[in-house]
Formats: C-alpha cells, structure tokens, sequence
C-alpha cells in the first residue's frame, strides 16, 4: 500500500482519501469529502467482517473518477485473498461510489460490510489552523438514510448518505448483511450528498441519474470536447506533447464555475485546497492560456468584475476599483471570521485586471466586452492612483488593514520573508515592490489603447500615456540599483531601495516599464549564475542575505515565474534567452510527469541532475499548469498584431520541430510552424 | 427609529439611473419578512437605469429575508454575501444580479473611521 493521496473533484466539490478510498480525518489531517471550502464527510472507512482492507491497485480514471482494487488482509507481502473489493468513486454534488465484492471461492461466503461514517463539518479553514467548531452536531437515520448535520445558529450544512442494496443503518454508518455465490458478486450503490441549507430552503437534489449508476459532474464541457477545441501540436519531442496535453487536461480539471456565472468557468489557482476564485492565480492562468482557450479570460473578466470592490471596507481590505484575492464559501466565512466574502487584500490583480482585458481583446477582437466592461476597467485604473498610492510618492504598494486575519504580503511572493534588503533584513509597511509598478506601467498603456480603441475617450487616453511615461521615467530613476545594475526588489516606507536582487526583474521586463538601455544589464543577472540554475530563474538570487535554494520565495525556482519572465525577454528581443527558459522548464518537466510543480529546489542543475520538488499540498497548481503553454508561445513567438498573429519563432537547442495547429483568435484559426537550430545555429533542414 | 429600507428603496427610484448596475439586466425582487406580512420591492434594472415599484411580477432573481436584515444591509452593519452564506438571505434565480445589487450596500460601519484617513485627493 503506499502513503499517497488519491484526490477526485468536480469543480470546489472534492475527496482525498488514502489509497484504499477511506477517509479517516483528524481535525489537522487534510482528507475528506470537500465541498463549498465545508468537510462534509471525514470518516468513510470500509471493513469486511471487520478487517480493514488493502490496495492491489489504484485508477484515477479521470480527474473526478477514481477505482480502487482492495483485498482483505493485512498487507503482508503475499496476497491469497478469495475475495476482491472493487470501489468506484466519481464526484459530483457529493460523491457516488459503486461498491462491488466478488467471491473467487468454490463455497458460498457469508459477509458483513461496513461503513463507518462521519463527519466533522470543518472549515477548510479550521483544517489548516486546527480550530474548534462552534455550532452543534446531530445524526438522525430516517428511511434507510444515515443523516449527519450541523448546525450554528441559522447555518446547516448536512450529508446524507444512502444505499441501493439493503442495509442496517446506525448513526455511525451502514452495515451489509450479505451472502455471496460461489464466484459471485455482490454490489450496492452508495450515494453522499451534501447540502447546505438555509431557512426554509429545501435540500439540494443530488446531481445522480435517476438510476443512480453514474454521477454527473457539473462541469458542462467534457474533457474530449475540450481537449478537441484546443490547439494542436506537432513536434519531434514526444516529451513535449506529453506535457502539453498534461497541462490541458490540468487546465479543465481547475476549471471551476462561480455559483453566479451560470455554468461558465474560470481558472482556479490549485487543485484540491484552492479550488476558488482568486484575483491573481485566475488573471495570471487565463494570460497563459490566452492562445489556447480565451473564453476562460472572458469568464474571469466578467466574475471578477462583477464582484469588484465599491466600498472602503477595512475588514476586506476592500476599495473602491479593487479586484478580489480571494472567495471563500465556509462557516468561518459566513460568520465573518475570516474575511473571504471576498477578501480583497492584494496589490497586483487590479492593474493586472486592466492588462489582462486588453490582452484578450487583441487575441479575440471581442470589443463587446471590453465595451461591457468600461466602468470595471476605469474604476481598476482609478484604483492605482486614488487608493494604491498609500505612501503618496506616486508607486503603487501595500499595507493590510485588517491586522487580524488579512494578508501581510499582498504581491505574489506572499510568505513573510520574500521581500528583504541584501543582508537579509525586511522592511517595514507599505512596501512598494517592483514588479507592481510594472504592472501599473502595463495597465496605463493598456488603459490608453483600450479608451481609444473602445471606448472613445482620447482624454482619458493621452493622461493615462502621460501618467505612464511619467511612471517608467521615476521607475527607472528610483528603482535602480546603480552599483550592480538591476532593479531594486523594491522601495520601503522611507523611499529607500529594499535592494536584494530577484526574478521580479524579468516581471518588468514583461510589463515593459524597463528602459532600453537598461534591458542588457538586467538580462545579464537574469541569465547569470546566480539567478539561473539551469533549469531556470530562481526567485531570488545566490548570494543574497535571505537566499535558500529550498526557501519559498528566496531560492526556488517558480514555473509560473519564468514564463512571464520568458516572455519579457521576448519583449525586450531577447529571443535566445526565453528559448533556454522554455528548454530548461520543459525538461524539468520531464522528470515530473510532464506536470510542472508549483516550484522547485534552486540547485545548480549540474550538482543535482534533476529538478527536486518543493513540497506543496496543491498539484497541479493553476500557473504552473499555463506555464508550458506561455512558454510554447514565447517560443513560437506568437504575438497578435493589427488583426494578424505574428509568428517569430526561435527555438532552443533540442527542439528541431514545432508546430502549433489551429490556433483560435480574431483570425479564424491559423497553424504557427517552427524549425530548429544546428548546434551552429543554422536552421535545420527537416 | 427611522425606515432605513424605505429611504433606501425611495432614494434609488428618484435617482433613476445607478452606474454601479450598468452591467445588470434584469428584474430584482425582496421579498422582506416581518412578523406574518412580506413587504415587496421590485426593481427593475437596465444598463443602469432603475426602476423601483412594489408590484407582484415576475422576477429573474427573488430575494428572500427578514426585513430587519435589510436594515441591517442597507446601513452597512451586515454583509450580503456572508448573510449568504449563513444562509439567512436566501436568493433564488440570477444570482448575478444580486451581485452587481449588492454593490449599493454601504461599507460595514467600522471602517469609516479608517476610510477618512487613507482616501487621497482626487484622481
């Protein structure tokens, strides 16, 4: 039997059980039924007259299907079981499992089955910082139903769980009394439906066909209909298609459909833990994807602006023009506990909102939405200036005012020692990081060719290219660090350079707010030993104070990271060096299924031989799943121009062919070809 | 005390257009609970003009809650979407549409302090 988690979801509806498809949860143990950020079932464990079982076998089928193969026993390295235990499990509304038990022996065999059953109704919240409950639990057994709830003052949350086979129910679960054939079989289905149900409001229907046989999940699109619709690709690299239909398969898995938006999805940031809206990973994953499937930009535009901030609210961390961190759905949500209705405490989504619109428009020529979203966009712009500027030097950056449970570091490395001075010190609040003013360069341009474009407005235009100009100029006079010749990680309350050298450099490159002649020096340090391991550019670079090859956001290397970074070298003509991004990142795949982590370990490639993993709890992880396909278009250098996508594809050593097929857009859909390079930089000739 | 929801629903209905409901289209219903009687309003929105009225017609989104609460939304001493999720509001239909209504509840009264200090001059 091994140790690993098996975890099936449909949409923020998930279960991680261990591998024989029992969940046996402690209040700090992350396994369970999850649905709406709520545990509905933290105890699910199976027996066969008593014993426990054992895996043979282990079959995620598809994203929200699993089987499990079991026999009786007691894991001893020899198996002669007469009996077999099959589970078939697939998510949707709670989860339905086909339970089937066949007879291998010559001699009838008579069986108790049980299914112990409960469950703790924990916040996902409760479960990462191990809080007690604050409402009471009851368990009724009614009409051959088991019925576990909870409830805190008008909040009900209930699972209720049934067979179709015959069974003896208890308030701690079902027992089948059954007798089984000479080499026959015995099944029942089990169905675990979730509810949650206010005053006066009926439970929700199980989403199962009225057979029972098959849950339905409710993501519309099925994974071959998606997977049909995207791009094709055509290489010599067998490793690199892997990787690419890893990352579309990832991608629908994340699609996760807010409540509100009638069956229409968004990319959510993390499979299973964060499987929720949040402003940053769902722009960040749609920019990404962008050439791949736009219609989840235009899902997150609209779900996004929708729930955009109007009103100054210090709890949320909310202002007026602010786009959203993050959306919670549980008990400590709805007793505002904890901030999430939405939490609106970062620095980064609102001008990457803007960038993320225009973007959208040049691949889709859909100026309908950015018409629709007008006010949205303005109000984010609005954002910048009338409410980020929090020390009133003209740069965008952060301080919580929600002191208790709001986020400390609201840019993307957002553990609490990421931003520091080179001999290791952390500065005070606000911080001005680098890359946000980037991000607020980008915006303003965007802005600019938007109000034009769309919505008409030459004044508001020309400010904002004033207002940028303005910005890259104090930027490129304020931010660098003279001595070494790059851009300081940022400027602290007093206006000074919070000066350790980090990836965030590449990030300007991408928003373009980085001087021309400043471009050379910055790749030169991006490129150098001390960012690049080899196999990519570490978060932060060797040598600084803080630096840690294993440290999350001061040492390891971030997929996500370096697609953006790849493509900012593409910005700034730095065609070769993303083309050793794009190789570095893709052979690291290799080693990880062709499923990127969400970071890993800052060695030298050289000392280690392969990319070792950072442990996180989520995989696949939202961005790190768009990577590969940013860093396909870095490498094919697809751009849209003018109503035409441009195709300037440079490819790196390792790669003699590379054809993206049907690439949707404002043009209908065109084939992007590329050819590689001798080892003297000669194309080759296929 | 005086009708918070009253003046709310009034204000809203003499003001006639509200550009934070430029993107709804579509008719909200609050259906507000007090004792045994339910009180109605209805409005009616599109590219953010609005009309208010009290009549029984067909809603694309039906609000349900006790008209205390209401009270309490409208004078930002609760949150609509935590209410929600507490299960004391409860909507039925578009849910879009009471996302984009929302907007029209005022901040949670204990942040109005810290509003006056960081709010800069203007854009």
């Amino acid at each position: 039997m091994t140790d690993a988690l098996v975890k099936i979801l449909d949409g923020n509806t998930f279960v991680v059980s261990d591998a024989r498809g029992d969940i046996e949860a402690s209040l700090t143990d992350p396994t369970g039924l999850f649905s709406f950020d709520t545990r509905f079932l933290s105890k699910w464990v199976l027996t066969v007259n008593g014993q426990r079982l054992n895996a043979l076998s282990t079959d995620d089928v598809q994203y929200f299907e699993a089987r499990f193969f079991l026999v009786p026993g007691t894991g001893t390295v020899y198996v002669d079981a007469k009996l077999s235990v099959i589970r078939q499990r697939a998510v949707g509304d709670g989860f339905h499992e086909e339970l089937t038990i066949l007879n291998h022996d010559e001699n009838p065999v008579a069986l108790e089955i049980r299914l112990d059953a409960a469950s703790d109704f924990a916040d996902l919240f409760e479960v990462k910082d191990a809080l007690k409950k604050k409402g009471k639990y009851y368990t009724r057994s009614e009409n051959g139903h088991l019925l576990l709830g909870y409830e805190r003052e008008t909040l009900t949350r209930e699972t209720s769980i049934s067979a179709t086979a015959p069974a003896l129910v208890d308030e701690r679960g079902l027992t089948f009394n059954v007798e089984i054939d000479p080499h026959g079989s015995w099944t029942t289905d089990l169905n675990v439906v979730t509810a949650v149900i206010g005053p006066g409001q009926e439970r929700a229907h199980p989403k199962y066909d009225r057979r029972g046989r098959r849950a339905r999940p409710n993501m519309q699109q099925s994974l071959d209909t998606w997977l049909g619709e995207a791009p094709r690709l055509e290489t010599d690299r067998d490793d690199l298609k892997g990787t690419y239909r890893r990352s579309l398969v990832d991608l629908a898995a994340l699609r996760f459909s807010p409540p509100v938006m009638q069956g229409r999805s968004l990319p959510a940031a993390g499979l299973p833990w964060f499987m929720t809206m949040f402003g940053r990973d769902s722009i960040f994953t749609s920019l990404q994807a962008l050439p791949f499937t736009p219609e989840l930009a235009a899902t997150t535009l609209v779900a996004l602006g929708n729930w955009q901030g109007v009103r100054l609210d210090d709890f949320r961390d909310e202002d007026p023009g602010r786009i959203l961190h993050e959306m919670r759905y549980g008990e400590m949500t709805a007793f505002e506990e904890r901030p999430h209705s939405p939490y609106y405490g970062n620095a980064d989504a609102t001008p990457l909102y803007v960038v993320l619109l225009d973007e959208y428009e040049r691949w889709t020529g859909d100026t309908k939405l950015v018409s629709d979203l007008e006010g949205e966009a303005r109000a984010a712009l609005n954002w910048i200036d009338q409410y980020a500027d929090l020390m009133g030097n003209g740069y965008v950056s952060y301080r919580r005012r929600n002191e208790e449970t709001g986020l400390e570091n609201q840019c993307w490395k957002d553990s609490w020692d990421s931003i520091s001075y080179r001999d290791g010190s952390l500065p005070g609040f606000p911080r001005a990081t680098a890359e946000l003013q980037g991000y607020a360069y980008d915006a303003k341009r965007r802005g600019a060719r938007l109000s034009r474009l769309v919505w008409k407005d030459e004044e508001l235009a020309d400010r904002l290219e004033k207002e940028a100009a303005d910005l890259k100029r104090r930027f490129n006079r304020d931010f660098w660090v003279e001595d070494d010749r790059y851009f300081a990680l940022a400027l602290d309350a007093d206006g000074s350079q919070v000066d350790a050298l980090a990836s965030n450099n590449g990030h300007l490159l991408w928003s373009g707010i980085v001087d021309k002649s400043k471009a050379k020096a910055v790749v030169r340090h991006l490129m150098g030993p001390r960012l690049f391991s080899g196999w990519g550019i570490r978060t932060m670079a060797e040598g600084e104070g803080r630096y840690n090859p294993i440290g999350y956001h001061v040492g390891t290397i971030w997929p996500f990271d370096n697609s953006f970074i790849a493509w900012g070298l593409r910005r700034y003509g730095f065609k070769e060096e993303a083309a050793v991004i794009a190789a570095g990142m893709f052979d690291a795949a290799r080693f990880f299924d062709g499923r990127l982590p969400e970071a890993f370990a800052g060695y030298e490639r050289s000392q280690t031989k392969y990319p070792v993993q950072y442990p996180t709890s989520c995989s696949p992880q939202a961005w790190s799943t768009g990577a590969p396909l940013l860093l396909l278009r870095t490498m094919l250098g697809l751009e849209p121009l003018d109503g035409h996508l441009v195709v300037d594809p440079f490819l790196p050593q390792g790669i003699r062919a590379l054809a993206l097929l049907d690439i949707p857009g404002r043009w209908g859909h065109v084939d992007a070809f590329a050819r590689g390079r001798t080892e003297t930089g000669e194309p080759v000739r296929l | 005390m005086s009708d918070a929801t009253e003046e709310f629903f009034l204000e809203l209905g003499r003001r006639g257009n509200e550009p934070l409901l430029r993107n709804a289209t579509g008719t909200i219903r609050f259906d507000l609970h007090r004792g045994d009687g339910v009180e109605r309003w209805v409005v009616a929105m599109k590219n953010g003009d609005v009309a208010v009225s009290r009549r029984q017609v067909h809603a694309d989104c039906v609000v349900r809650m006790d008209r205390a609460l209401f009270d309490q939304l409208v004078r930002g001493r609760a949150n609509a979407m935590a209410a929600v999720l507490r299960g004391v509001l409860s909507p039925e239909g578009d849910l879009g549409l009471l996302v984009l209504f929302q907007r029209l509840f005022p901040a949670a009264s204990r942040s109005a302090e810290r509003t006056a200090k960081i709010t800069k001059g203007a854009a």
